[in-house]
């Protein structure tokens, strides 16, 4: 009976967990201008619509990401954490994070 | 039986590294590396490991692996895991066998909160310590190809993956699904269920004790031991695979517990 009821509880916990993971946990991913610039510096564009413009017209931008979006960027290392904790894409553009494998060269 | 498990267990093969679909965003829980170019579905253990090192608890990856323990328990390690396969297919090969201690099988948890959990968290996933820049199925699946296709690659850090991969090899040789039972992160997660698991081999009372099941455990760690198997009851570490339910002479084995 104990295992039972134990069983139960665990598996309505998991099906919270992949109902909530899955469908409505959001996070906030913001743009890696950084990365941006550092790829130009050392002569490598970036080949994405908007970003052939002068750099003052850019601005940190942030994503809103559902979690198996979140895990399909950690798959290719897409993510990672800012100096204040904030998320913040690997990749130069957070286009690049999103249902694909991102090339960014 | 056993040719029903084989068959499954080369369709998960297939299933899991077929290349044409991209589902990396749905998680499932066997160890098959993600950076694999082919590969399909993502590891739990590498999406972990990712979301440890952001400071994050990834719920529906924690919630599936649970799902499928709660059901199964480690099932899977069993009938679908694409390195379990290869290590039986390993264990065949003839070399010198040997027996391990019992204790040997706690390691893997601490693989787990270490490794896996422990190092991203503390340091980053780019430590050389992190579980991911190890596992063996990693360098079979994503390190060995991309050097290949890349052409270009960390030549230490490509030495030490093969040297681990090579030491795995021996030991897989000599000892049945050592790695399953001694390192693998995931199957210490997915053993944490198996005392609840709805599916799980289990002695009815038409057994005599003759103690045939315990003799023939895939996951003995020593012959006769009796702690591991079904002759424990739902032990930790039993994988499904029937084994026991062959050879069984009362088949006194049921499946549903």
């Amino acid at each position: 009976m104990f295992r039972k009821t134990f069983l139960g509880i665990l598996m309505l916990l998991s099906i919270a967990f992949i109902l909530y993971g899955g469908f409505f946990r959001k996070f906030l991913v913001y743009d890696n201008l950084e990365k941006f610039d550092k790829l130009k510096s050392v002569g490598i564009t970036i080949k994405i619509p908007g970003y052939e413009e002068q750099k003052d017209d850019f601005q940190v931008q942030s994503q809103s990401f559902t979690e198996p979006e979140l895990v399909n960027a950690m798959t290719f290392d897409g993510v990672g954490k800012y100096r204040d904790g904030r998320l913040i894409s690997n990749y130069p553009d957070l286009r690049m994070l999103k249902g694909r494998m991102p090339c960014p060269t | 039986m056993e040719r029903i498990r084989l068959k499954v267990q080369l369709i998960a093969v297939v299933l899991f590294n077929i290349g044409i679909l991209n589902l990396h965003f749905i998680c499932f829980p066997v160890l098959n590396c993600h950076s694999c170019p082919i590969s399909v579905f993502s590891c739990p253990i590498g999406i972990i490991g990712q979301f440890a090192g952001v400071g994050l608890i990834p719920l529906s990856v924690i919630g599936v692996v649970g799902l499928v323990g709660l059901v199964a328990g480690r099932f899977l390690c069993g009938w679908a895991c694409p390195f379990g396969f290869l290590q039986e297919l390993l264990y065949k090969v003839p070399y010198v066998k040997f027996n391990l201690p019992s204790w040997t099988r706690f390691v893997k948890y601490g693989v787990f909160l270490g490794l896996v959990v422990a190092v991203p968290i503390f340091f980053t996933t780019a430590s050389p310590l992190y579980f991911c820049r190890l596992c063996p199925v990693g360098t079979i699946e994503s390190a060995i190809p991309w050097a290949i296709i890349k052409g270009s690659t960390d030549i230490l850090s490509l030495s030490v993956r093969l040297f681990i991969l090579f030491a795995l090899i021996i030991s897989v040789m000599g000892h049945r699904r050592f790695f399953c039972k001694v390192i693998c992160p995931l199957g210490a997660c997915l053993s944490l269920f198996n005392r609840f698991a709805v599916v799980f081999p289990e002695r009815s009372t038409d057994c005599v004790d003759c103690g045939t099941c315990n003799k023939v455990c895939t996951m003995e760690t020593t012959q006769g031991s009796q702690k591991f198997g079904v002759y424990d009851g739902r032990a930790e570490e039993c994988i499904s695979c029937l084994e026991c339910r062959k050879k069984c002479p009362t088949e006194a084995i049921r499946i549903w517990g």
